[in-house]
């Protein structure tokens, strides 16, 4: 733990929610513009998160709150260990503790609505996870080591060597954003056959909370897109945000699926295509430089 | 020192089974602290004692192989006996080649001259698991049984605490014995112990299930003894003896590969791994510290036991390969399976059938970080899972079910009791709890191998699910049963004992590994992981495992949450109901259009069509019966 | 000024005619596009701010107008839009009509008209915005209102 370390520390902590919460406004931004309408300011989550946090707390049950801290501060943790290039595998898990904190912090208010958001959201994970973890099984391929000090430190960007685990990336990240067509679990502003999800039982601080984690997530879920291209960190960095811009896109012009189409788009498509690519790289021998 | 401590630890559980049968039931309680503290004291005794091996030469040893074999004709005629006296002819059909294999081996087979018992670092972990865990399940089942059989009208617990301390002492045997012919007895004793305590209810189920278990072990028991028979005529008559003999040169690798393939099928039988797993499943009926111990922690680990200490015949060969194939193979269908199981003894039991096939991927990768995986990967499911039995024991005398469903809002009536299982959870799927790691090692050792590795990521991911459904479902705050907690010192002990111990072995993942695992690799492997760990990290040479922050953070979560609890004056209120709640009565019922009140219920998703067992055991057995068909043909040098 | 910014509104629907929430649902359009103002129809009262009423409150709906109002976290205002919801409207003296939203939870501001413009109630909710915060710096407080079960017929 150096100056440097706790510099970058900091960096984080205040730069990731002003990127998220810039991101999240852009992508209201131009979803109203693709409605044909002018659209709030790009500020708006943060004048939300702003309102969200002078409101009173109303609970229904006085640990819901503990979880979403949880999920913030692991949400927190994994983009830390992203940032200081740790354990890819590690990260994932890490990740996964945030996720499924979320999902449990719907479970505990008990209210049906939430539950029934949940345990859609339970199967999204059954999803997404197995992609996640190929993908690092890929990064372990190609460099040797778990950690994603390689991927950093190569020449060469990861995605020549897996297009396909980038396209089922992408898939993952739309589910991930909660965006349509997979946006069942927490239902965005307008579609509230749900009410609101996991989170129709938070209100004030608790639910701006979530929204920050949110934003946090953002970049993190854009990190591991960047990635992808980490050998020229501007490619990198745009490939990351054309990404984001075709998440929205798809969102605004798909309808929301069953979560069965999902778990079949995932475990036929997604998981075949990425186990493809793992395949290819382990007969190709092919290695990182 | 040792060698005293080898023998009390036989000795005392079978002086206390026999002071169960002889001292009246309101005694028990003092007798299971007395064999609780004991046992504890004698496994840390055993650890202090340091490793060794214990020969025992003339004059005893002429002695205790002839008690040896008594016992062994003894429980070839005890199965003989109840098999005929239930007619269940397939068991007797496998007792008679039982006991026609035990008569060649007593004619042909030539005699050792000892015994030994070996104890190293594996073993003293085993030891550790089974007399403080196992002793500690007993200490519950004293707050336990008597409501069990007040529900089932049954008066038979002398038989139980009997068979209870009876089964510690043959697990203590086995998880030491080094000579295969003893090691073969207290297999044997603790399938039958497994036998009687699942067959205890003595109702139609309960004896089937019983049979069952005996059968299905009779086979891995038959493989067992072949696999000893035929590493006889090679000169082999111990464990350690089998890997010694394999290292010498390519041509007895080859020459043990057929027995050692055997004997892993014995232990695949003994760890309920696929084409045997319904035995584990029906083995269920029994009363839950049954299930606690000899089904969770301590009995199906002598399966995967065995496996491990025979790595060095396998390591690296195709042998291993297939078995860490058959291991993940497991471990993901039986993720699958408990994925759409509502009964949570029954989710329970197939996950720990997939952590064993788990830990057995890892022995058969047969890397040195793979075999640290699988050793630490027994201590800690050991814990967690003997804590979720108890606490699903616990839960189903609190709401009187043991569905899944039932257990919705359980935290509002039974705070400890839920918190304990739901540690019990999170130590089963999260970092930075000790199974996580061990999982995370092993997928590490394991990425070398596609198939392997892409088994063992489905099944991670399956195993989230079902445990975050669960873990959801205990901590949501909707109640919709009567629950009434009953709080006593042997429940409640046992149960946080055991989370404490999640706790601790998870910080202290590292010196753990350290004292008990590397040298046990060195000795199995001849080679030491690359594992270092500064400061709570776990670092392997692909990759680091940074434990201490996220517990760091998980406390900090904590405090940040302690700390602005009261900052956004909280304010209680009613869920969202369309506005439809009925307040008086039950929060979760709503008005509907005739003006009546009617109930909400949420359930989770089972994908009962998907992952149903009927849809997926044939293929389960059809898979694991060729993979393991595959095993035995790479054994013979097809 | 937080409050102001970004108002998100629950829309109850109490007893109306429908007409009021199709022109409630038309401020969300493109035409008028009331998220320029940070305005969110949000589903769930625990993140509202501004409650929107249309349709005059009947002995069925009285209890859910309540419970909904009560689920609020503060500070909140009341806007009752179109003429049913500030005085019963057309159907005021219906056998089941209490009457306006004002008989049974505090309104903060009326929308006239039947039904009114969509400029209209987005100038309700505007008119509603200075009074939420006032009330946010005068931490004026919603009070808990009483639900009372015989106003619920028991089987109408
Ligand atoms: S005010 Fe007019 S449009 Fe609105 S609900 Fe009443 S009758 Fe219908």
């Amino acid at each position: 733990m150096n100056m440097n370390d706790i510099l970058t520390i900091v960096l984080v902590l205040i730069g990731a929610p002003i990127l998220g919460c810039l991101a999240s406004g852009i992508d209201r931004r131009i979803t109203a513009r693709l409605q044909g309408r002018v659209g709030p300011p790009i500020l708006q989550p943060y004048y939300d998160v702003k309102k969200l946090l002078s409101k009173d707390n109303m609970i229904v049950n006085p640990s819901q709150n503990f979880y979403v801290i949880v999920y913030l501060v692991f949400i927190i943790l994994s983009l830390l260990m992203l940032v200081f290039k740790q354990d890819f595998l590690m990260i994932i898990f890490v990740y996964t503790v945030a996720s499924l904190a979320l999902i449990v912090g719907g479970m505990s208010t008990g209210s049906p609505y939430a539950r029934v958001g949940s345990s859609r959201e339970i199967m999204a994970i059954l999803s997404y996870e197995p992609v996640l973890i190929l993908y690092a099984l890929a990064i372990y391929l190609l460099t040797g080591t778990f950690k994603l000090t390689a991927v950093l430190d190569a020449s060469s960007p990861l995605l020549i060597y897996t297009p396909l685990i980038f396209i089922a990336m992408i898939v993952v990240l739309n589910i991930k954003f909660k965006k349509s067509p997979f946006d069942y679990s927490t239902s965005h502003h307008g579609h509230q056959e749900l009410v609101k999800g996991m989170t129709t039982e938070y209100g004030g601080p608790g639910f701006a909370t979530i929204e920050i984690a949110h934003f946090y997530e953002y970049v993190f879920l854009t990190g591991l897109i960047f990635l992808f291209w980490a050998s020229t960190p501007i490619i990198g960095v745009l490939i990351g945000i054309l990404v984001y811009l075709l998440i929205i896109v798809i969102d605004n012009i798909t309808a929301r699926v069953y979560w069965q189409w999902m778990l079949k788009l995932s475990w036929s498509v997604l998981l075949i295509i990425s186990i493809v690519n793992i395949a290819y790289l382990y007969y190709s021998q092919a290695k990182l430089v | 020192m040792i060698e005293n401590t080898v023998m009390l630890l036989i000795i005392v559980p079978l002086l206390f089974s026999l002071l169960f049968v002889a001292l009246p039931k309101s005694l028990y309680k003092i007798l299971a602290w007395a064999l609780f503290i004991l046992g504890a004291a004698l496994s840390v005794n055993l650890v202090l004692d340091g490793t060794g091996v214990v020969q025992i030469g003339e004059p005893n040893f002429a002695m205790l192989e002839n008690v040896v074999l008594i016992l062994e004709v003894l429980v070839i005629l005890f199965i003989l006996a109840v098999s005929a006296k239930y007619k269940n002819w397939p068991t007797l059909g496998l007792g008679i080649i039982s006991a026609a294999i035990f008569a060649y081996t007593f004619s042909n087979v030539p005699k050792v001259e000892g015994a030994s018992f070996n104890i190293d670092q594996f073993s003293q972990v085993m030891i550790l698991i089974v007399n403080i865990i196992g002793t500690a399940i007993i200490l519950f089942a004293t707050g336990y049984m008597d409501q069990y059989e007040e529900h089932r009208h049954l008066n038979r617990q002398k038989t139980f605490y009997f068979t209870m301390s009876f089964f510690l002492a043959a697990m203590n045997g086995l998880v030491m014995a080094d000579t295969l012919g003893w090691l073969f007895l207290f297999w044997e004793l603790t399938t039958l112990c497994s036998f009687v305590l699942i067959s205890y209810n003595m109702d139609e189920e309960g004896i089937n299930n019983g049979f069952r278990a005996l059968a299905l072990n009779l086979v891995g028991g038959i493989a067992l003894s072949i696999g000893i028979i035929l590493l006889a005529t090679n000169n082999v008559s111990t464990l350690s003896g089998i890997g010694t003999y394999a290292g010498t040169n390519a041509a007895a690798l080859a020459a043990v590969a057929l027995p050692v393939a055997l004997l892993c099928v014995g232990g695949f039988a003994k760890s309920a791994q696929m084409p045997f797993q319904s035995w584990l499943l029906g083995a269920m009926v029994a009363p839950t510290p049954v299930s606690a111990l000899l089904h969770s922690s301590t009995m199906v680990n002598a399966g995967v036991f065995l496996v491990v200490k025979l790595v060095p015949a396998y390591a690296g060969t195709s042998l291993g390969t297939a078995i860490a194939v058959y291991g993940s193979f497991t471990f993901v269908m039986c993720s699958a399976l408990a994925l759409s199981q509502r009964n949570a003894k029954r989710v329970l039991a197939y996950s720990t059938i997939a952590n064993l096939g788990l830990i057995i991927a890892s022995a058969g990768i047969g890397t040195p970080l793979a075999v640290a995986a699988a050793i630490m990967l027994i201590l800690f499911h050991a814990i967690s899972k003997a804590l979720l039995f108890l606490c699903t024991g616990e839960i189903e005398h609190t709401i009187g079910s043991r569905d899944i469903e039932d257990m919705s809002g359980l935290i509002k009536k039974a705070p400890l009791l839920t918190t304990l299982a739901a540690l019990g959870m999170v130590s089963m799927l999260l970092p930075p709890f000790g199974v996580l790691l061990t999982k995370w090692v092993s997928m590490e050792a394991a990425s070398s191998n596609p198939v392997v590795i892409v088994f063992l990521i489905l099944g991670s991911a399956l195993t989230t699910v079902y445990y975050a459904k669960w873990l959801g479902t205990i901590l949501s705050s909707s109640m919709d049963k009567n629950a009434v907690p009953h709080k006593k010192l042997e429940t409640y002990f046992p149960l946080s004992l055991l989370g404490l111990a999640i706790v601790v072995t998870s910080i202290f993942v590292f010196p753990i590994y350290d004292y008990f695992v590397k040298p046990q690799v060195d000795i199995l492997l001849k080679a030491a992981p690359a594992i270092s760990g500064l400061a709570g990290e776990f670092t392997t040479e692909i990759g680091a495992f940074t434990y201490i922050v996220i517990f760091v953070v998980l406390a900090l979560a904590i405090l940040i949450y302690l700390a602005t609890k009261n900052m956004f004056t909280p304010r209680m209120s009613s869920y969202y109901m369309c506005g439809e709640n009925n307040l008086e009565r039950d929060r979760l019922m709503f008005r509907n259009g005739l003006c009546s009140y009617e109930k909400s219920s949420v359930s989770n998703i089972y994908l009962q069509n998907t992952f149903g067992e009927s849809k997926l055991t044939t293929l389960g057995y059809a898979i694991s019966i060729i993979l393991i068909a595959i095993a035995l043909l790479g054994g013979i040098g097809l | 000024m937080s409050l102001a910014k970004s108002p998100w509104i629950i829309h109850v629907n109490v007893n109306s005619c429908n007409g009021c929430d199709i022109e409630v649902v038309a401020c969300l359009t493109p035409l008028y596009d009331a998220e320029r103002f940070g305005v969110l129809n949000i589903g769930t009262p625990k993140q509202a701010d501004i409650m929107v009423v249309t349709g005059s409150v009947n002995y069925k709906s009285v209890n859910v107008l309540k419970n909904i109002y009560n689920q609020i976290p503060d500070p909140k205002v009341v806007l009752a839009v179109g003429a049913c919801a500030s005085t019963g409207g057309i159907f005021h003296d219906c056998y089941n009509v209490i009457g306006g939203v004002d008989q049974v939870i505090p309104v903060d501001a009326y929308v006239p008209g039947c039904c009114p413009r969509p400029e209209a109630i987005l100038d309700g909710v505007v008119a509603a915005l200075s009074i939420l915060e006032e009330k946010k710096k005068g931490n004026i407080k919603g009070k808990e209102v009483k639900l009372k079960g015989n106003e619920v017929p028991s089987n109408a």
